[in-house]
């Protein structure tokens, strides 16, 4: 493929993409449609601007997939990794072993040649994780009963397709084909098992003491395409290490985001990464609709159906069963069955790689790849099926069980900027037992933080990304402690317009700062100057031998009075004609604070209202 | 005259129909640590014509908003206080309240802020009943221990019309509390 076709098919691809997602969205409907309907249209079967070629496909899947995995461990600690251990394996070998047997007994008893029903119930077993995972991610629900259910199955998938892709030169075998010696080349080094131990090890080892300085000696650079630049030569450097000891790139990618989970780099990572990640699934999607050769379909529908209904029937049964063995809430074993009922991209590779092996002949090959996709589009639909009829029936239980069970729910705090300043708040909240999420982006003070015991990421707020990967979308709180104003500032525009149900408390050096945040609907503005002021001023009147308690007051009486002026200030700003200087402001300051609240006549109750005395 | 007597008459009904336009005025230092009154407080939720005020919420630094406070109590018929004994006595944010809020000049004016009122008090005491009698641990009770509360009121010409005491408080089981919250429900005819 020469570099012009490359630029018109990505072309293409986006221009598929562009036009179809929005209109999917506004019917309510999951993106990974839109991208499907855009792959239709373009591919063979409409437009024609495509052709048939799934090579490509695959490695969009795969970098997507890769990525995909990584951000997923990121997101995982390593600690609850360990704990979920025996789900991945109960759930995901259980779920592979039931599949494949009671796939393969249909096809046999359907009178499939035996190894190809092996083959097909082997490469059926496997569920999209890239549209699994993009669908939790979309729906928000990673953290769920379902959404650790799907992971763990989808994990487990992903680490079988090493043995099966080993598995499938011996089944070749036994067929007693006799010309596909020649392609035992193709095994890749699944019998050194030591390998695999050794990748392993050489990921942790990497992960503990290469990765985090390594990203800490780009950060201090302070150069942002950098940083970019490393996040990607990492996960592209891990996954090609797995490759290259015969483990699963996807695997060695989730590792290695699991062994960043805990550093100060995890945020950035996954705000550079994401957009990669989305842009490769967007064009996976695509290839996958497009891929859809709806001619073999025609020539023999009935098969072609009844195999997708018969897969989708039996994956969704066992999915079933085991989510009620493992005792899964069943509106949670309800999605779960219908979000994993679908035929994964790995099947492309499995099935093409056995045609290769001669196990498989081209009509069957053409045939299982409709079915795969078939099964993909489908997905979605399902899932919307789930939503509107089956869950429904369950809200009630539902609702029953979350108001008996749930306490005041926890509020999600974002922090950003930890200096003197922000750290003082994150000190105080921190002694309550309070979480954050705190965000910095000086890379030592981040590095001194952290061997202090907090918490402290490394991402600069201000970037597009990195609040939301800080989980800007399901917190409560905004927290902007940023000494330069235009940071907050702009970082407060963008919290309100995408974010809008965060409350946002920033800080202000001045009264300055204060109008334009006022001016900006913030109602928790922070000006440094003004508490320390007072705080000095009560001492300094108490030294000049005012009574204490009397000071105290006239400060909070202070305090009050300045904040409500700052306010009617602040609304003058946007007017044209101020009509209301400073310079009243602080005479009337000064006549209210001259006044004791003692003393006040109850004729002026009213004009005082305002000033909350 | 004729509109004046209309008037009348609509305000009688208006009275006769709802409640008295209440103020909850609620002081407890400890609330978090409450299992009594995180149940009694729910009587008030969602009930025309009150309002709540939660003392240690909006005042925490104990700076009050005394004429804030003294315009806006004008308008009300009923005040309830509601709080835990503390110490033999009244929170002391709420004792700060009264000293605020109140004006000594009042007691002669024929015309001020507290005119037309009644009261009610709601005080959760942790003692047994039994201890609080002339004769019991403490030598006294607790109607005397509120004297304070109740002696402001009435030198303001505001007549409590009832009393409420809840003893052994931390004790009460949930059923307990809402036979409770009922009782007070229907004495002050709150709905």
């Amino acid at each position: 493929m020469n570099e012009t076709s490359l630029a018109l098919t990505a072309l293409i691809f986006l221009g598929a993409a562009i036009i179809m997602v929005p209109l999917v969205r506004k019917l309510g409907l999951s993106a990974v449609i839109g991208y499907i309907l855009g792959g239709i249209i373009i591919g063979p079967f409409c437009l024609k601007l495509t052709g048939n070629d799934t090579d490509d496909i695959m490695h969009a899947a795969e970098f997507g997939v890769i990525m995909l995995l990584f951000l997923v461990g990121l997101e995982i600690e390593p600690r609850k990794f360990w704990t979920m251990r025996k789900r991945i394996i109960g759930m995901g070998l259980s779920q592979m072993v039931l599949t494949v047997v009671s796939l393969f007994l249909i096809f046999y008893v359907a009178k499939w040649r035996p190894d190809q029903a092996l083959v097909a119930a082997l490469c059926f077993a496997l569920s999209s994780t890239a549209i699994v995972l993009q669908t939790l991610k979309e729906k928000n629900i990673f953290r769920t009963q379902a959404g650790e259910a799907s992971f763990s199955i989808l994990l487990f998938q992903d680490i079988a397709v090493i043995p099966i892709l080993a598995l499938l030169p011996i089944i070749a075998k036994k067929s007693a084909d006799e010309e596909n010696q020649i392609l035992l080349q193709y095994l890749p080094d699944w019998l050194q098992p030591f390998s695999i131990i050794l990748g392993v090890a050489a990921l942790i080892f990497l992960g503990r003491y290469v990765f985090v300085p390594f990203l800490r000696y780009v950060s201090r650079s302070g150069m942002n395409e950098l940083l970019t630049a490393s996040s990607l030569f990492l996960v592209i450097g891990v996954s090609e290490l797995m490759y290259a000891v015969g483990l699963s790139p996807a695997l060695g990618a989730f590792l290695a985001g699991l062994m960043l989970a805990n550093s100060e780099f995890r945020h950035e990572l996954e705000s550079q990464i994401e957009p990669f990640k989305g842009l490769l699934l967007a064009v996976f999607f695509v290839s996958v609709g497009s891929t859809i050769n709806f001619f073999v379909i025609m020539q023999d529908p009935m098969f072609i159906f009844s195999t997708v209904i018969v897969v989708l029937l039996v994956k969704l049964l066992v999915l079933y069963g085991i989510g009620k063995f493992f005792k899964l809430k069943i509106d949670q074993n309800f999605l779960v069955a219908f979000a994993l009922s679908q035929i994964g991209e790995f099947a492309f590779v499995l099935v093409n790689y056995s045609t290769q092996l001669y196990l498989l002949s081209p009509q069957l090959n053409e045939q299982l790849m409709a079915i795969t996709a078939i099964t993909m589009c489908v997905t979605p639909i399902l899932l919307i099926i789930n939503e509107k009829f089956i869950e429904p029936k369950k809200i009630f239980v539902k609702n029953m069980e979350s108001e008996s069970h749930e306490p005041i729910k926890k509020q999600r705090i974002i922090i950003v900027g930890f200096g003197f300043f922000g750290s003082t708040v994150g000190r105080l909240l921190r002694s309550t037992g309070t979480k954050a999420t705190i965000l910095d982006n000086d890379a030592r003070r981040v590095n001194l933080l952290r061997s202090n015991g907090f918490k402290v990421y490394y991402g600069d707020a201000t970037k597009p990304g990195m609040l939301r990967s800080a989980g800007a979308e399901t917190a409560d709180l905004l927290i902007l402690c940023l000494d330069n104003f235009e940071s907050n500032y702009s970082i407060l525009e963008y919290a309100k317009k995408n974010f809008p149900q965060l409350k946002i408390f920033v800080r202000a050096k001045n009264r300055l700062e204060a109008y334009d945040f006022l001016n900006n609907g913030v109602d928790n503005i922070y000006r440094e100057t003004l508490g320390t002021a007072v705080d000095m001023a009560v001492d300094v009147l108490k030294a000049t031998g005012m009574r204490a308690y009397a000071a105290r007051r006239l400060g909070r009486r202070f305090m009050l009075i300045d904040k409500a002026m700052v306010r009617k200030l602040a609304k003058e700003q946007l007017k044209d004609q101020v009509t209301f200087t400073l310079k009243d402001s602080l005479d009337q300051e000064a006549k209210l604070l001259a006044e004791d609240s003692h003393s006040f006549d109850e004729s002026q109750w009213n004009d005082n209202e305002e000033y909350l005395n | 005259m004729e509109i004046r007597i209309f008037l009348n008459f609509s305000v009688f009904l208006w009275k006769f129909k709802t409640l008295k336009k209440t103020l909850v005025i609620f002081a407890h230092p400890y609330f978090e640590y409450s299992t009594a009154n995180l149940e009694l407080i729910k009587m008030y939720d969602g009930v025309e014509n009150l309002e709540f005020k939660d003392l240690y919420e909006e005042y925490p630094d104990f700076h009050i908003a005394t004429f804030r406070e003294r315009k806006r109590i004008r308008t009300f018929e009923r005040l309830i206080f509601h709080f835990p004994l503390i110490w033999f006595g009244l929170p002391p944010l709420l004792k700060l309240w009264i000293d605020e809020v109140f004006d000594m000049k009042w007691i002669s004016d024929e015309d001020h802020p507290l005119t037309n009122k009644d009261a009610a008090i709601i005080v959760t005491v942790g003692g047994k009943e039994e201890y609080y009698q002339k004769d019991g641990v403490y030598g006294t009770t607790i109607p005397e221990l509120m004297k304070q509360l109740t002696l402001s009121l009435k030198v303001n010409n505001i007549e409590v019309k009832e009393f409420f005491a809840l003893y052994n408080a931390d004790d009460l089981k949930e059923n307990e509390l809402k036979e409770i919250s009922q009782t007070i429900k229907t004495k002050l005819k709150i709905r």
